[in-house]
């Protein structure tokens, strides 16, 4: 059996690390990741998020390792997590469907603000592996264990990779709705100047309608009778 | 639907849009799952709306999907459920 562990802080708070855990696939360091379904998806009554998912990938499995296990073209892996918004807490746990009845490999990573900076996300990661029944199963351990380091890193950079993604997405989006704004604004004003133009105009030919109507109503030369005025 | 060519580089343009399903049947339904399941996450739930209701038409056609895909595929989650290393189930070399 053999154990690794490993942290890695992030740059940004724990909000935009866990939208950014749900949206790290596809990226260019995984590559290897060729599908990744949900299964079951809950609340439950303390506001806890679980999630029930089922991933696969498309390699990454040493020649050797195939020669010895088999050569599956994909390999399945069942992951379960939670996120509680009250304690800023996500914890993911997975474990490999494909060869599990010899190999376990079990990993375990918890994001949480950080605890000396708010504004920092930890990252805590560790992996359990343990192989039975097939020859040189403690190597297979050690190799698989390299396998865990590695895929981190490049999880990490994903991760990175997908949380400058989203910050542009955001930006795009108030760019364009400040585009809109000002649009909106030029528009709405433009509008206006059209409708006091008009409205003037309008009030204007009221004016000399009245104007004509009454002095059309109003003999010229002598102060009208009674009867002359119409009546209201 | 873009789908996922068998890339072997880390390349950021031979990177797919979307990710896909474990079928290619179930994709749009995962796309429009996942749209919604991330809009309700950043816009709700971690502002204290935790009613999930809003995706819950959308993951049932979707998740009905990929069950189906799985039976297909020979697939058992439970499988993994249970303990197989230390246990009748784990696989032995024949003695």
């Amino acid at each position: 059996m053999k154990f690794w562990t490993s942290e890695y802080t992030f740059n940004h708070p724990w909000d935009k690390v866990v939208q950014a855990a749900w949206r790290k696939y596809p990226n260019p360091m995984n590559p290897a990741v060729a599908s990744i379904d949900v299964l079951d998806r809950t609340v439950d009554e303390k506001g806890v998020l679980h999630t029930h998912r089922i991933l696969s990938s498309k390699w990454g499995i040493p020649s050797w390792v195939q020669n010895i296990m088999g050569s599956p073209s994909i390999m399945y892996s069942n992951e379960k997590s939670e996120v509680d918004p009250n304690n800023k807490t996500m914890v993911l746990k997975s474990r490999n469907i494909t060869f599990c009845s010899n190999i376990a490999v079990d990993e375990h990573l918890v994001y949480s603000p950080h605890p000396s900076d708010p504004a920092k996300t930890l990252l805590k990661q560790e992996a359990v592996v343990l192989v039975k029944g097939v020859p040189l199963s403690s190597y297979m351990e050690s190799l698989l264990t390299t396998t865990i380091s590695s895929n981190a890193n490049k999880g990490r950079q994903a991760m990175n990779w997908v949380i400058s993604k989203i910050d542009e997405e955001l930006k795009d989006l108030s760019n364009t709705a400040s585009k809109s704004t000002d649009e909106f604004i030029h528009h709405t004003k433009k509008s206006l100047d059209d409708i006091t133009v008009s409205a003037k105009k309008s009030m204007d030919d009221l004016s000399s309608v009245a104007k004509k109507s009454l002095d059309d109503l109003l003999p010229s030369s002598s102060s009208p009778g009674p009867q002359a005025l119409p009546k209201f | 639907m873009e789908e996922s060519q068998g890339n072997s580089g880390n390349n950021i343009e031979t990177t797919p849009q979307f990710m896909n399903s474990i079928a290619d049947e179930c994709n749009d339904l995962k796309k429009a799952y996942d749209d919604c399941f991330n809009a309700w996450f950043s816009e709700k739930f971690l502002k204290g709306d935790r009613n999930l209701s809003k995706c819950d038409a959308l993951l049932q056609l979707y998740t009905v999907c990929v069950k189906n895909a799985m039976k297909v595929k020979s697939i058992d989650i439970n499988e993994v459920e249970k303990e197989h290393l230390g246990t009748e189930n784990e696989r032995r070399k024949p003695s």
